[in-house]
């Protein structure tokens, strides 16, 4: 199989465990390329793709970019922190008059659930989801789960500990379907408030003690606390937060064997991770930097027809 | 003028009766006695049936306001095409239903249809659940139903004094009954399906406490309370005891959450976004259950149009609700396949006449035929809106005759 089964990656709901194996097995290949002197590939010449972002991103976006650049991609930027509907025009009508300059594929974060599904009935473009709200996140994912598969040879029937702010992430979400497809095991951790109620339906272990967590995984996927997504109050104080669920080196080292820590950024430090446990040796963090321009080169190659 | 409807079967909540000819003399309906009488026109409806005309207790209009979503005039068409001889319009317009004004507006712009337009105010001004609207003054107007609309009555002291005032004159508190708090930024069920979507969700919580605290409060007051959209299990179980303990309390649910569940909203379709939201299969048991067994007392049309741009958005920016009027008889036939006809009728003639505290008037008719195929589209839409999933499919079941205010209509 040398093709995705989508045109779209919208999410890792929508895709088969084919797909992420070949997606992995592309982003081999790209990561070899990008640690060659020369790191551009003419994969995707002639091909423009639009990097459309309704709310804030740092890493997202210039990794999606680099991607784009390193596969010789012509790129254009659109950033607004408001949607477009605040200003008064439709999601529809937005990409569509970037689309009249001839884009082929878009790369979309939104604050809104489904946004992207929803644009997909409406565009002809490819549409690749670089997160919809609390939705999903499948790029993230995708460069998690091959992280693990890097640093522990294989995700199948590894035991994958998500903690901190499940309700609000897309990462979480996404990381559920992705892991499970590939045959590892979940358990979230957090703050009961933190956790969506029938979470369990998805098949995954639900633990409030953070340390319980710790012995049980070998991979610990830490949470951004998602402020900026609150809405209400969820619990008291960032420090008691910080207190009763954030994970320090005095934790790791407790433990009797040694996992994996990784955090999809940007890291709160001293909240759900603390500084000594972020650079430690445990942590993959900036592999997961790295696996992120391989694994987004990938998808858009692969979305692109993979030639 | 006198019409002869031949071969007709009647359906009452007692049975199917056998095909008989019937007669519509000057616009009354009556049982043909003779086989001399003379006749303007013969109809043969030996493949149709028909009942007294249908009673909505829940639908919308645009207008005053959003003339663009529905006006009256589309409204009132609508009613009559989809069998609907007597309706209770919702009164959150712009301005809401809440003066004399409005009121004689609605009076007014109704005069014409065939469909008897029953008046419905708010209960406190602008819907907002605070200060009272001027009861005593509307009901001299002639309404008798009140309550905030779409919006719940939340604060429980105004429910309180409402179900207290209403006595003076056997008004009728109409309530959707649910917690805005505890629903809020909620997009959906809170279930399995919300959780893989990543939407917040609206647990069945919200609806529960709220209707077994109004409950609570009917039966500190007395009163008058009728709860609208019912759709959990446990509020239906709740209504259930409070009508053996004898509450003066009736319940509606509106037929598309008998149709539709909460899996539709899979493929983000905003037209299934409505509130309240559709929920899963044991919640669509128990309201089965809840009409069989006559907990719930009406089926609604709970029919809410929105135009395309307030649809065609990001699913959290699209505004709810769901048109259910022409799409009534198609679901009434759906359900049919799992409810009896006689069941069905009840509960959209003498179920809400009872409710409404109305006899049942005779001078209504209903004619349909449950298995003419027709399409749904642009071509045979009387609404200005079209926010239904079944638009541009084909249905089954159409409404061919209507009696109502001594008109008698035939639709193709």
């Amino acid at each position: 199989m040398s093709q995705l089964s989508t045109r779209h990656l919208l999410g890792i709901k929508n895709i088969t465990a084919a797909d992420i194996e070949l997606i992995f097995q592309t982003a081999d290949n790209f990561k070899e390329v990008l640690n060659r002197p020369i790191k551009k590939v003419p994969s995707l010449r002639d091909i423009t793709i639009a990097n459309i972002f309704f709310e804030n991103s740092t890493r997202t976006r210039l990794s999606f970019e680099l991607a784009e650049k390193r596969l010789s991609a012509d790129v254009i930027n659109f950033s607004s922190s408001n949607s477009s509907v605040k200003k008064g025009e439709t999601l529809i009508d937005t990409v569509n008059n970037i689309l009249s300059m001839k884009v082929d594929m878009v790369v979309m974060r939104h604050a809104s659930v489904g946004a992207p599904h929803f644009l997909s009935k409406h565009i002809q473009a490819n549409i690749v989801n670089a997160g919809d709200g609390t939705h999903e996140h499948p790029t993230q994912a995708l460069l998690d789960a091959f992280s693990i598969r890097e640093k522990l040879g294989d995700v199948a029937g590894k035991k994958i500990a998500i903690i901190g702010d499940i309700l609000h992430s897309r990462v979480a979400l996404s990381n559920i379907f992705c892991l499970q497809k590939l045959g590892a095991e979940v358990m979230v951790c957090g703050p009961i408030t933190l956790i969506p109620k029938h979470i369990e339906s998805l098949g995954v272990k639900v633990e409030q003690d953070v340390m319980k967590a710790l012995r049980w995984c070998d991979v610990a996927n830490v949470l951004r606390i998602q402020l900026e997504r609150q809405q209400i109050k969820y619990f008291p104080s960032l420090r008691e937060y910080s207190l009763y669920f954030g994970i320090n080196k005095r934790m790791l080292e407790s433990l009797d064997k040694e996992i994996v820590v990784m955090h999809p950024g940007p890291i709160n430090r001293g909240v759900e991770l603390s500084s000594d446990a972020a650079d430690s040796g445990q942590s993959i963090i900036l592999q997961q930097v790295e696996n992120g321009v391989a694994i987004r080169m990938a998808v858009l190659y692969l979305l692109a027809g993979g030639k | 003028m006198t019409l002869a409807l031949t071969s007709l079967r009647l359906i009452t909540p007692q049975g199917i009766l056998p095909p008989k000819n019937y007669l519509i003399k000057d616009g009354i309906f009556t049982a043909s006695t003779s086989h001399e009488e003379v006749v303007d026109e013969s109809i043969d409806c030996s493949k149709l049936y028909a009942s007294v005309g249908w009673i909505d207790l829940r639908c919308m209009s645009g207008e005053p306001g959003e003339e663009y979503k529905e006006s009256l005039d589309t409204l009132g068409r609508v009613l009559k095409v989809s069998g609907f001889a007597k309706a209770v319009v919702l009164p959150n317009n712009h301005p809401v239903t809440q003066t004399k004004n409005e009121v004689e507006f609605l009076k007014s712009k109704s005069k014409h249809w065939l469909t008897e337009l029953v008046l419905h105010a708010t209960v406190t001004k602008d819907a907002k659940g605070e200060d009272f609207t001027d009861i005593l003054d509307l009901h001299a107007q002639g309404v008798k139903i009140f309550g905030d609309g779409i919006k719940p009555l939340s604060n429980p002291d105004r429910m309180m004094k409402t179900l207290q005032y209403l006595q003076k004159f056997d008004g009728i508190l109409f309530d959707h009954s649910y917690d805005p708090l505890i629903s809020m930024f909620g997009q959906m069920h809170e279930g399995a399906i919300s959780t893989q979507l990543g939407f917040k969700g609206i647990p069945n919580l919200a609806e529960d406490i709220s209707v077994q605290r109004n409950l609570e409060i009917l039966r500190y007051t007395g009163g008058r309370l009728h709860f609208q959209t019912v759709n959990t299990a446990k509020s239906v179980g709740l209504i259930r005891q409070a009508k053996k303990e004898g509450l003066n309390v009736t319940a509606d649910v509106s037929i598309y959450q008998l149709i539709f569940s909460d899996a539709d909203l899979m493929g983000f379709d905003s037209n299934y976004k409505i509130v309240p939201p559709l929920r899963g299969k044991e919640d669509r048991d128990a309201l089965i259950e809840g009409l069989k067994d006559g907990t719930i007392d009406a089926l609604v049309s709970n029919h809410q149009p929105q135009d395309l741009d307030a649809k065609q958005v990001e699913f959290d920016y699209a505004s709810p609700g769901m048109i259910g009027l022409q799409t009534f008889l198609p679901a009434l036939v759906s359900l049919s396949a799992e409810l009896p006809w006689e069941l069905l009728i009840e509960k959209i003639t003498t179920g809400p006449a009872q409710v409404l505290g109305l006899p049942i008037q005779s001078d209504t008719l209903t004619i349909f035929d449950p298995e003419e195929s027709w399409e749904y589209n642009s071509q045979s839409n009387e609404s200005l809106s079209f926010n239904h999933p079944w638009w541009n499919t084909t249905l089954k079941g159409k409404v061919k005759y209507m009696l109502g205010k001594g008109m008698f209509e035939q639709f193709s």
